[in-house]
C-alpha cells in the first residue's frame, strides 16, 4: 500500500481544513495510507526563517522531514504552494551545501532528530499524476465534473524553482498537469492567457494590500473575458484564500462585480470521489452550490 | 542659501561593506556581477507588476551599486512573493530571489523589517505555525474534523523540543522578542 505523510501548514489546517478533510478523503479513496506528522510546524514560511537565516531556514524544513523520516516515509504531499516551496527550496540548498546539512543535523541532533535527505516532498496534484495516474483517477470517480468550465490557478510554488522540485510540468510557463486532472474528472479546463500569472497573495498581500489585490482582479477578469470559468480551481492553498475569502472580501468592498467560486484542486477531486459536500468545501465563503450541484445532479 | 543634498558615497569601500553582508546572508557577489539588466527578471516580476517602487531588476542594480540605505528604507523587498520566476528565467544565473531573502537577512540585523514578519516569526517561535488564525478549533469541526490538528501547536514535548533547536539557531541572536 502507498504511504504518504501528510504535510499540513498553517493555513490548511487552521484556516481551511475542508482542504485538508479533502486531502485525507481523496487520498484514502485512491488507496493511500496517510501517515500524520505529529509535531510537524510551519514549513516556514519565506517571511519567517528564511528571511532570518540560511541555516536556520534548513534546520527548520529539516525537522519537518526529519519527522516523515522518523516514520519511514518516503514522500511527503502538501496542499500549500508555500510549503511545497520552501521545503524543497531547503531540500535543494542542504543537498548542494553538504556543510548546511551537516550544521542541521548536529542542531537536529540535540534532541535525538536526523535529516537524512531521503524523503520528498509532492504537492498534491503531482502526487495524483505521479503515482495515482489519470486513467486510475478517472476510474475512481464517482461524480462526474459533467462539463464543468474550470478556469486553473496553478500557483506560483508549485511551478518555480523548477531546479528544486520532484515534479513538474514539461513547460512551466504552459502548465498541462492541472487541467488535465480537471478534466480526467469529466470538467472542462481551458488554456487562458494569464494562465500563470501570480494571484498576488501571500507577502505582497500583507505589504500592499490594494496592489496586490490589483493583481487578482486583473487575472480574474481576463480568465472570465476568455474562459468564462463556472469555477476556479487553485493548486495552492495560499491561492485559494486568495480566489476564495479575498474574492469576498473585494466583493463587499465594492472592488470587483463578479463572482466565481473557487476550490482547491483537492477539493475538487474530493467531490468527484464522492466526499459529502459540507466537509470538502465547507468552509467556501463565495457560494459553492451551483458547482455542487453541477457535480452531485449528474453522474 | 545652498541647496542641501544628500550624497551617497559610492566608492568601493561603501559597496564592499554591503557586499560582504551579502555574502554573508547567503548571496555570493561575484556571481552578483554577472548581471547584465537584461530585465527579464523584471518582465515576470509581480511586484514590478504590482507597482512596488523596487521590483527585482532595480533591487539587483542596487544591490550591484552597494546602496544598503535603500533596503532600509523602502520596503519592497519584504513584498517579495517568493515566486522564483527571476530565478527561472534569469539568462546569467544569478539568482535573484536568493538576493532578495540575502538583503532581507541582513535588513533584519538592523531591525529593518515589516512588523508582521515579527508577529509571524514569534508565532512561529511560540506555537509552531507563523500564521495562526482564530477560531480554528470551530472551523475543524465544523468540517469533521479534531479540534486540534497533528501539528506541533497541541503537543507540548514537541513544542519545547522544536523550541530547543531554534534556539540554536540564528534566531538566538537576532530575534526581535524574548525566546524564553
Amino acid at each position: 500500500m502507498k504511504r504518504v505523510g501528510l504535510f499540513l501548514g498553517c493555513n490548511i489546517p487552521l484556516r481551511r481544513p475542508d482542504i485538508e478533510y479533502s486531502m485525507r478523503y481523496l487520498l484514502k479513496e485512491l488507496g493511500v495510507e496517510v501517515v500524520d506528522l505529529e509535531g510537524a510546524t510551519c514549513c516556514p514560511a519565506f517571511g519567517v526563517m528564511p528571511s532570518v537565516d540560511l541555516v536556520g531556514w534548513c534546520v527548520a524544513s529539516g525537522w519537518n522531514m526529519a519527522i516523515a523520516e522518523g516514520k519511514g516515509l518516503e514522500v511527503m504531499v502538501t496542499g500549500c504552494g508555500s510549503c511545497y516551496g520552501s521545503l524543497n527550496e531547503a531540500r535543494y540548498h542542504m543537498e548542494k551545501h553538504p556543510e548546511i546539512k551537516e550544521k542541521v543535523n548536529e542542531i537536529l541532533g540535540s534532541v535525538g532528530m536526523r535529516y537524512e535527505g531521503k524523503v520528498k516532498v509532492y504537492n498534491i496534484y503531482n502526487y495524483i499524476y505521479d503515482f495515482i495516474g489519470l486513467e486510475e483517477l478517472k476510474k475512481a470517480v464517482r461524480y462526474s465534473l459533467n462539463g464543468l468550465v474550470c478556469g486553473v490557478q496553478v500557483g506560483c510554488h508549485n511551478l518555480w524553482p523548477s531546479k528544486a522540485y520532484p515534479a513538474n510540468d514539461e513547460n512551466t510557463f504552459q502548465p498541462k498537469r492541472l487541467r488535465e486532472i480537471c478534466e480526467a474528472l469529466g470538467g472542462v479546463a481551458p488554456w487562458y492567457s494569464m494562465m500563470t500569472d501570480c494571484c498576488g497573495m501571500g507577502a505582497l498581500g500583507s505589504l500592499a494590500r490594494d496592489k496586490s489585490w490589483s493583481l487578482f482582479k486583473r487575472k480574474a477578469s481576463k480568465m472570465i473575458e476568455e474562459i468564462n470559468p463556472e469555477v476556479f480551481v487553485t493548486g495552492c492553498s495560499s491561492c485559494l484564500l486568495r480566489f476564495d475569502n479575498d474574492q469576498a472580501l473585494m466583493r463587499k468592498e465594492g472592488v470587483i462585480d463578479f463572482e466565481v467560486p473557487a476550490v482547491h484542486v483537492a477539493q475538487l477531486v474530493a467531490l468527484a470521489l464522492g466526499a459529502e459536500p459540507e466537509k470538502a468545501v465547507g468552509l467556501a465563503e463565495v457560494p459553492v452550490d451551483k458547482v455542487v450541484e453541477k457535480i452531485r445532479g449528474g453522474k | 542659501m545652498e541647496k542641501e543634498v544628500n550624497v551617497i558615497k559610492l566608492d568601493e569601500e561603501f559597496m564592499k561593506e554591503f557586499w560582504e553582508e551579502l555574502e554573508a546572508m547567503g548571496m555570493p557577489v561575484k556571481e552578483l556581477r554577472e548581471c547584465i539588466q537584461c530585465g527579464r527578471c523584471a518582465g515576470t516580476c509581480p511586484m514590478a507588476l504590482a507597482g512596488l517602487e523596487y521590483f527585482i531588476k532595480r533591487i539587483v542594480h542596487a544591490s550591484m551599486l552597494g546602496l544598503k540605505e535603500i533596503f532600509l528604507d523602502d520596503s519592497s523587498v519584504w513584498g517579495c512573493q517568493s515566486c522564483n520566476r527571476c530565478v527561472e528565467v534569469c539568462p546569467m544565473d544569478i539568482k535573484p530571489y536568493e538576493l532578495i531573502q540575502a538583503i532581507r537577512r541582513v535588513c533584519f540585523r538592523e531591525y529593518a523589517m515589516p512588523s508582521n514578519t515579527i508577529d509571524g516569526l514569534r508565532n512561529y517561535y511560540e506555537r509552531g505555525h507563523a500564521v495562526i488564525v482564530k477560531g480554528f478549533e470551530e472551523r475543524r469541526k465544523k468540517v469533521g474534523l479534531p479540534e486540534m490538528p497533528p501539528t506541533v501547536i497541541g503537543n507540548e514535548e514537541m513544542r519545547k523540543k522544536f523550541q530547543e533547536v531554534m534556539k540554536q539557531t540564528a534566531l538566538a541572536e537576532v530575534a526581535p522578542f524574548p525566546l524564553d
